[in-house]
């Protein structure tokens, strides 16, 4: 009965110590590669992808918020469509996308340059108007020229407000990555999760990905917390910025 | 900014003068989008936009088209509408109900809370595309009926992810208090309830509203990956999928506007209760 309805407990959640032993298992469950060499090797695949797709997002965010800052009417005709971005379901888009590109990879580096767009945008460009009119002013009283205006003053001290951007994409562009591969065959974790649910592989591929995905999630903001303290000497004092969230 | 070029002193040019003009500047905010707005709609109409992205209208088809599908099919897109809203407005609800009572919890007890508001965040961390087949297993036995069941994991998924982000936010709204209130509440030797009702829950409620304006756009977006994994056919994003196995693309994009007009609608009424509610606060 229990069998027949595939409610096996290793279906339903397997004990903690069952996933470990499948870990440190060698069986082969997929060609001539283990079980954690190969969610290791797609987890490579997909982190790959998305980090190209956050870049790509994370520097044209920037780049659209430099230039939201520097006219006025660039901010006016787009600032209303940043917040439309935000509020359209990108990743139900992701089956559409596909077939408007027609290539898996492309369209993998767009949803997730999309996700990560925005976030980093609207950070950054928050972080530019929280410059104090002293700062300004001293510039002013200095003589400066409006380039260095902004290497000097501006760019600086929207550093802070970018990486609270960066902080809220990363993961976002990992789920993005892992959904598209759920559409097409073309290895990642997203497809070897699909085939691990429908059995074509050992049901504990799926928990290692389950555990390995959700480490990557919390992992990749870490990460750019690191970076983040490793760019900007003034964090290390201990001083935390305020996370602006629109 | 425009005051800050003024005191640099360098003549205005044409362009800043336009730009300094107040009646000007508060047209613009409305009609430069608008202005933008109309732009894309005629590149797409006129099939520029196609030939950019090298694709045609069967895949990409041309507004008005788009427009009489959602008029011809409205019985069944409204139906798949409700079926999504129905998803992630109990998911919302009862993730930012626990994610507050969470929080609660941890301001008052700090030691034993904190703690649960880190297992929260970590569940929030796992990516919707692993947690949805998770819940669609264990939520196997809530009923018979395949309709109940994926409706109840589905929802399961929008609360786990809402729940965080309440959570971590109210906490912040429930104990970053400022200083002489609280001194002053110890002054008037109130109860902690007292404290918790007239100081700590009226200072999270604009906090609440920051974490809701990222969970209701996240809700629906979580509600709709995580159709595509249900056991149910039914909902607007397992139809854009649906749809496009079946090459019906115009169907498929009728839906994707479904799903875009219900986040702005929700985003709107968020907006619209955020400045009924912190009038009344404030």
């Amino acid at each position: 009965m229990v069998a027949g309805s595939k409610r096996t407990p290793e279906n339903v959640l397997p004990h903690l110590h069952q996933i470990i032993q499948a870990v440190f298992s060698g069986k082969k469950v997929s060609g001539d590669m283990t079980a954690i060499g190969l969610v290791l090797s797609s987890a490579g695949l997909t982190l790959f992808r998305a980090l190209l797709g956050f870049v790509v997002g994370a520097v044209s965010g920037f780049i659209l918020a430099l230039l939201m800052k520097l006219s006025g009417f660039v901010e006016k005709l787009l600032f209303p469509y940043l917040m439309l971005i935000q509020l359209i379901p990108v990743l139900g888009l992701a089956p559409i996308i596909l077939s408007v590109t027609g290539d898996i990879n492309v369209s993998r580096v767009v949803i997730a340059g999309i996700l990560s767009f925005y976030p980093v945008a609207t950070n950054t460009l928050s972080g530019f108007k929280a410059v104090e009119k002293d700062k300004y002013d001293l510039m002013f009283v200095y003589a400066s020229k409006p380039r260095e205006l902004y290497t000097k003053v501006l760019i600086p001290s929207s550093l802070p407000y970018f990486f609270t951007g960066l902080k809220i994409a990363a993961p976002m562009a990992v789920t993005a990555s892992i959904l598209v591969d759920t559409l097409q065959g073309d290895g990642g974790l997203g497809c070897i999760l699909s085939q691990s649910l429908k059995h074509a592989m050992s049901i504990y591929v799926f928990w290692i990905i389950v555990f390995v995905s959700a480490l990557i999630g919390i992992l990749s903001s870490k990460v750019i917390g690191w970076i983040e303290i490793g760019v900007s000497p003034w964090k290390r004092t201990g001083k935390r910025s305020r996370k602006v969230r629109t | 900014m425009a005051a800050v070029k003024k005191k640099i002193g360098r003549p205005k040019p044409l362009r800043q003068r336009i730009g300094e003009n107040k009646s000007w500047q508060k047209a613009s905010a409305i009609v430069l989008p608008l202005a933008l707005g109309l732009l894309i709609v005629l590149i797409w109409q006129t099939e520029l936009l196609h030939s950019w992205l090298d694709t045609d209208t069967f895949t990409l088809p041309l507004m008005d088209k788009i427009g009489s599908i959602m008029y011809d099919n409205s019985d069944k897109i409204w139906a798949n509408a409700v079926d999504t809203l129905k998803v992630a407005g109990i998911g919302l609800a009862a993730g930012s109900l626990l994610g507050y009572l969470v929080a609660i919890f941890a301001a008052l007890l700090p030691r034993l809370g904190q703690g649960s508001l880190y297992v929260i965040g970590a569940f929030a961390s796992i990516p919707v595309v692993a947690m949805a087949p998770v819940l669609n297993n264990w939520t196997k036995d809530v009923s018979s009926d395949a309709a109940v069941r994926s409706m109840v994991s589905k929802i399961l998924v929008v609360t786990l992810i809402c729940a965080a982000d309440m959570g971590l936010n109210a906490y912040r709204g429930l104990t970053e208090i400022k200083l002489y209130s609280e001194d002053m509440m110890s002054i008037y030797a109130a109860k902690k309830r007292v404290v918790l009702w007239k100081l700590r829950i009226p200072n999270s409620i604009p906090y609440v509203f920051t974490a809701l304006k990222v969970s209701v756009p996240a809700s629906i977006m979580t509600a709709i990956v995580s159709e595509y994994f249900a056991e149910k056919i039914t909902g607007v994003g397992r139809q854009i999928r649906e749809n496009i196995v079946l090459a019906q693309y115009s169907t498929a994009w009728a839906y994707i506007a479904t799903a875009c007009v219900i986040g702005i609608l929700a985003y709107v009424l968020l907006m619209a209760a955020q400045t009924i509610l912190l009038k009344r606060y404030h």
